[in-house]
């Protein structure tokens, strides 16, 4: 007798009824689509965390450190200072192998003898630090080795190295001022800048960068290595400052500074400290008789 | 029957079994990561190491400002801290924007670089 059903239908009937069967619901097609999306935004957020910043974002960054290190500290007020210590970074930034971003120059009211820079080309000197220089050369050797930082890259590369610095960078308000990630990451920064310290390495790096801006813009080399010996002086008699804390000590920082200029033969004796003019721009700063 | 009918039934009657346990599997898969996760949000929260190791919100009077226990013992309130917990106000920010206006003119910098005798 002919079977109602052939042998080929019947395994052609089994294969489409496996098929059938095997390939999921329409909800679990859903939910693999939606696991699917999820890891490929997962994966992206890691990828963008974890490229350089661009120099927009190094900007806002270093805005809200500026904007913190104004709100406790507040500006020395003088616009004659202001405009000094303004010619002075212009002259030996623009020595500098970053140009890609604008360098700016404040001074805050302490007097403690600090600088600080934050990303994005934000320098700051505080009145005391100022104070204690005696001649332009050695401002400009302090300016230059905070100019130092910013083309080395030392803040922004901890900060792009470490991804989850950057967690909630990829929303969509993250670079209002004020935000919360701008808040996490400019505390962060002034926390490892101000009481951790960077890496000897990197200190080490801005005092040899800003030897070459502060001598390639024709200042005495001396001028940084001059200001550490005195800062040391400073700190031992009870002035306050971070630098002593958290940076090398003076002493190893001036044998390297020393061994580069003797290597560079950068000894240029005719070179004017510039100690006149300084005295006449600083005048605010000295203590009344 | 012949032997070919009964593997047919046979990969039939698999088949049939895999259709129900994949999408089984897949919502218990769903159903214990629902579960797990009232369990991870349980879970203390460990104190991130590193770049924001250590940062606290400071609040409360300037004596208690200054004095911080944490699991490693007593520890000073860092000045970079203090300063990180700053909230700048409009004026703040209105300086920033200032320090960033600020501008010399080209002329003015090439007079103070003659005078010194430094580089353009």
């Amino acid at each position: 007798m002919q079977p109602i059903v052939s042998r080929r239908g019947i395994w052609m009937l089994g294969a489409l009824t496996a098929l059938a069967l095997l390939s999921p619901p329409a909800d679990v097609h859903a939910q693999i689509f939606d696991r699917l999306k999820r890891a490929t935004k997962k994966a992206e957020e890691v990828q963008k965390k974890l490229e350089p910043m661009s120099v927009e974002e190094e900007r806002e960054v270093g805005r809200e450190v500026a904007a913190k290190l104004i709100a406790a500290l507040h500006l020395y007020k003088d616009e004659a200072l202001t405009r000094y210590v303004n010619m002075v970074g212009a002259t030996v930034a623009a020595q500098s192998e970053r140009q890609d971003i604008q360098y700016h120059f404040a001074v805050l009211d302490s007097d403690d003898i600090n600088a600080f820079s934050a990303p994005g080309g934000y320098v700051f000197i505080t009145k005391g630090a100022v104070a204690l220089c005696e001649d332009e050369s050695e401002l400009g050797g302090v300016l230059a080795h905070e100019v130092g930082h910013i083309a080395g890259k030392h803040v922004l590369k901890i900060v792009e190295r470490d991804k989850t610095l950057r967690v909630g960078m990829e929303e969509s308000k993250a670079q209002m001022p004020g935000s919360d990630y701008l808040n996490k990451m400019s505390q962060g920064i002034l926390v490892k800048i101000i009481d951790q310290g960077l890496a000897p390495g990197d200190e080490y790096d801005a005092d040899q960068r800003g030897l070459k801006y502060a001598h390639a813009a024709g200042y005495p080399a001396t001028g940084l290595s001059r200001f550490l010996t005195k800062l040391d002086q400073a700190t031992q008699q009870g002035g306050k400052s971070f630098w002593t804390r958290t940076h090398p000590p003076v002493s190893e920082r001036n044998v390297r500074l020393e061994k580069a200029i003797t290597a560079e033969h950068w000894e240029d004796a005719d070179r004017p400290n510039l100690a006149d003019r300084f005295a006449a721009q600083t005048q605010m700063l000295k203590p009344k008789a | 029957m012949n032997s070919k009918l009964r593997f047919g039934s046979l990969v039939l009657v698999s088949a049939l079994m895999l259709g129900i346990a994949v999408p089984l599997a897949m919502a218990q898969d769903n159903a214990s990561q629902d579960q797990e996760k009232p369990q991870k949000e349980e879970k203390p929260k460990k104190k991130k190491g590193g770049f924001f190791g250590g940062l606290k919100a400071i609040s409360g009077s300037s004596s208690e400002q200054q004095e911080v226990t944490t699991t490693a013992g007593s520890k000073t309130v860092g000045e970079g801290e203090e300063i990180g917990n700053a909230k700048p106000t409009a004026a703040d920010r209105q300086a920033v924007n200032g320090m960033e206006k600020y501008s010399i003119s080209q002329d003015d910098l090439a007079k103070f670089q003659e005078e010194g005798q430094l580089k353009r």
